[in-house]
């Protein structure tokens, strides 16, 4: 016979209860706020505006609104690509978070992004970091494989993790631990001048389907109207590059290593595969061949296309679905036939998917950026404000700020940021937000590796110069970049 | 007696040296004491970065772990640099951007000078005018030198182009043997003036009396020139040209901003490119040795500026 004391009982129904209980809001945790399976213009449209978010309380739970604290932060913020909206966007946040905890002292400090992680590493070398950090996604491994960063999930400002793209989440992620939460995550797409295309002999309202075809509509594009026909971007230590040529390679079914596959391990170097030199041909003959690309594409960036574009001088482009905006800012400023000519080039803007390679692949990087909390001792003062930190991270990657931050060019981290009344207000104001939200199933994360930022700033542009000046052949610039990416992962 | 008188002599030939310099510190502790401070400040930001970067030049600084991680290899990253076709190129265009640059500088800015010496309606006006690119800041410069030159829309293509004089717009920063050229045409235009500057106060001290004596006695403007103007202004010359050098040497915004060193590698020069070593690449090590060598190349310069300067004073002192 088994004696059952009340007590044990009692003990045994509150455990079995607590596990059930923590069971089902795990289960619930689990459950991603929106069902990444059927992801379409119509599906992101359907679930806009449908729920509502206080951020102040939600973030009050995280840090106590009344919290008396100091907070340094550095922060990718807006430059001169960048439409004035999120100009504004940028300068509410921080408003905002000043009225929301008005007894933390924050310290921030915006950089661009060809500036951020320079200035970063040499303030890690000094100790001399900030408390928090919003870093571009390519720089989330590198710190935290070198032990910068402290392990931060999103569970840890109230989040869960599962509120986050997985791509996104992989981009944070060492060694199986989290070290940053996603704010805002990106996929640009194809734009075109619908007049420039009608004037070559193009069909306006059709995108090249192919790489291959870019190739040929440049081309047609430059030899009928004599202006630049696609927007090459190929500086070095500039995100820009990375950003346009990662699709062609990953389309032609190249890349680096294996990031383009489902499950990438990193170990082969592709670089000089025939599908990438495909790619590396196809830019080639645009720019050596053809001349059908801006012969200043090598020290360009993309804010150096976009008045070339609203120019009517250049025929197509790949970007964010801010350009648009940055198109109405241009002409804003044009005075005289100039206005004219802008309005013309803006009402003939075009956006589209991406390209496909000759196989039918489609890709796109996966960009963003993640904010992170630095170990104290690689701090100023040797001290981190924890709960001011968590506080602001908390804010940033609000459904409702990560949705406003990018309003305009991105996409937000946080995908409950989409079932927003900001989200629907977004989709009836911006312009062609619907062809990049389309293109985030398609979107590729840069290798999660300590190394990607040398070899997507450095060898990638490097290898697309040495290619387009003549310096070497197309086989000898991949060869070369493959050998220095071997170099690289070799630890030399 | 002879032989005490011999060693009290003896022992004062050897005395006044040590005595003499001594004493001479005594006697201006004064002066060492006010440059004690910046000798102090000296030591902390500028002997310590030194000797940390001779001893990073010893350590191999893989870019995936931190600085603190680093292992001694000795003199490998010297013989990896002395070894690498890159470190040969850098180092040529390096040559090509300081000769170019200080020459071309120091004529253009010894002619201004001697343009400006004289008296006539307006020198004022034009000499501030050609103080304007002295002045205004390199990454201001740089950024609107960027606009001019732009491949496909930059004022002086479009000049061309629409005088008909090009079919299209010239190729200047985005060519592998136009950059170089072009970033020192920037270079000479900013750093003029400074020669120009220099040689204009030399010009003052050249004395009227003797250049009237070479008058009378029937020596044309070049004999005066080169007979009296020149010989003094060699030390002015020798150190502006020093100064221009040791500038040069250091360059990095122009070229940093204008092209990244690009395309290709061909305006990389030794500064631009131990800053992409070390802060886009993160080979502490390597770049420490890179800037080891160049150290060791601006004592040089550095040695023969000190002499100049000697020389100056020497002959002052003479005079």
């Amino acid at each position: 016979m088994t004696r059952i004391s009340l007590g044990g009982a009692v003990l045994r129904g509150t455990v079995s209860a607590a596990l059930m209980v923590s069971l089902m809001s795990a289960s619930a945790l689990a459950e991603a706020p929106v069902d990444l399976s059927k992801w379409s213009p119509e599906y992101v449209r359907s679930i806009a505006g449908t729920q509502d978010f206080d951020t102040a309380a939600d973030c009050g739970k995280v840090t106590p609104l009344d919290y008396k604290g100091r907070l340094t932060f550095w922060y990718q913020g807006v430059f001169e690509g960048d439409p004035d909206l999120l100009r504004q966007y940028y300068k509410d946040f921080f408003e905002t978070f000043r009225k929301t905890y008005p007894n933390i002292q924050l310290e921030e400090q915006a950089l661009t992004y060809n500036d951020l992680l320079d200035k970063f590493r040499t303030a890690l070398l000094g100790n001399a970091a900030p408390m928090a950090v919003r870093l571009q996604i390519l720089g989330g491994t590198e710190f935290a494989s070198k032990g910068y960063l402290q392990p931060l999930k999103p569970e840890d400002v109230g989040y869960s993790t599962e509120d986050f793209w997985p791509g996104a989440m992989k981009a944070v992620t060492w060694d199986g631990v989290t070290y940053g939460i996603p704010t805002n995550n990106e996929t640009m797409a194809f734009i075109w001048n619908a007049d420039i295309f009608k004037r070559a002999g193009l069909d306006p309202d059709k995108a090249p389907a192919t790489w291959d075809d870019v190739v040929k509509y440049s081309k047609q594009i430059h030899d009928k109207l004599g202006i630049a026909g696609y927007g090459l971007v190929a500086r070095k230590n500039a995100g820009n590059t990375p950003y346009r040529f990662m699709p062609q390679l990953w389309a032609y079914g190249g890349g680096v290593f294996d990031e383009a596959t489902a499950n990438p391990t990193y170990k082969e170097v592709e670089l000089n595969s025939p599908q990438s030199k495909a790619a590396l041909q196809a830019s080639y003959d645009m720019y050596v061949r053809d001349k059908s690309v801006p012969v200043s594409a090598l020290t360009n960036q993309q804010a150096d296309n976009q008045p070339l574009f609203v120019a009517g001088q250049l025929g197509m482009m790949i970007s964010h679905p801010s350009d648009y905006n940055v198109m109405l800012d241009l002409q804003k400023k044009a005075t005289g036939a100039d206005k004219d000519k802008a309005q013309t080039v803006i009402d003939n803007m075009r956006y589209g998917l991406i390209p496909t390679g000759p196989d039918g692949k489609r890709a796109v990087v996966f960009g963003g950026s993640n904010i992170h909390i630095l170990k104290p001792e690689y701090v100023e003062g040797g001290k981190v404000d924890e709960p001011a930190a968590k506080a602001i991270i908390c804010m940033w990657t609000s459904p409702e700020w990560s949705l406003k931050m990018a309003y305009a060019g991105s996409n937000p981290g946080n995908l409950n940021g989409f079932k927003t009344k900001w989200m629907k207000e977004r989709l009836d104001s911006i312009k062609f937000l619907d062809v990049t939200t389309s293109m985030l199933p398609y979107g590729i994360p840069f290798p999660a590796l300590p190394q990607s930022p040398e070899i997507m700033n450095i060898i990638v542009p490097d290898m697309l110069q040495n290619a387009l000046t003549g310096a070497m052949t197309v086989d000898q610039a991949a060869d070369d970049a493959a050998q220095k990416v071997k170099d690289l992962m070799g630890g030399l | 007696m002879t032989i005490v008188t011999g060693k009290a002599e003896t022992g004062r030939r050897l005395q006044p040296g040590r005595s003499g310099v001594l004493r001479n510190v005594w006697q201006h502790r004064a002066d060492y004491a006010y440059v004690l401070p910046a000798i102090a400040v000296m030591l902390v930001v500028i002997a310590y970065p030194i000797y940390y970067t001779i001893e990073l030049s010893f350590f191999k600084t893989p870019p995936g772990l931190q600085l603190r991680d680093k292992t001694f290899i000795g003199f490998d990253n010297y013989t990896a640099i002395l070894t690498s076709p890159v470190f040969w190129k850098v180092t040529w265009n390096t040559l090509i951007w300081t000769i170019g640059s200080t020459f071309f500088s120091f004529v253009l800015g010894f002619g201004a000078a001697l343009a400006l010496h004289r008296d006539f309606v307006g020198r004022g006006v034009l000499r501030a005018i050609l103080i304007i690119p002295w002045v205004i800041s390199a990454v201001a410069a740089s950024y609107i030198w960027k606009w001019i030159y732009h491949s496909d829309f930059g004022i002086i293509g479009a000049v061309l182009v629409g005088l008909g004089l090009a079919d299209q717009p010239p190729n200047f920063i985005d060519n592998v043997s136009t950059v170089l050229p072009s970033l020192i045409v920037v270079n000479i235009w900013r750093e003029f003036p400074f020669a120009m500057i220099m040689m204009m106060a030399g010009l003052q001290t050249v004395p009227e009396q003797l250049l009237r004596a070479a008058e009378v006695d029937g020596a044309n403007a070049w004999q005066r020139f080169w007979h009296v103007t020149f010989p003094h202004l060699r030390n002015v010359s020798t150190v502006t040209i020093l100064l221009l050098a040791v500038a040069n040497f250091n360059s990095f915004i122009i070229p940093w901003i204008m092209t990244g060193g690009g395309p290709s590698n061909a305006s990389h020069i030794w500064i631009t490119h131990i800053y992409e070593l070390a802060f886009g690449r993160q080979r502490w090590g390597v770049a420490s040795a890179y800037s080891v060598l160049l150290f060791l190349m601006l004592m040089v310069l550095g040695y023969f500026y000190v002499r100049a300067l000697a020389g100056n004073e020497r002959k002052e002192g003479g005079a």
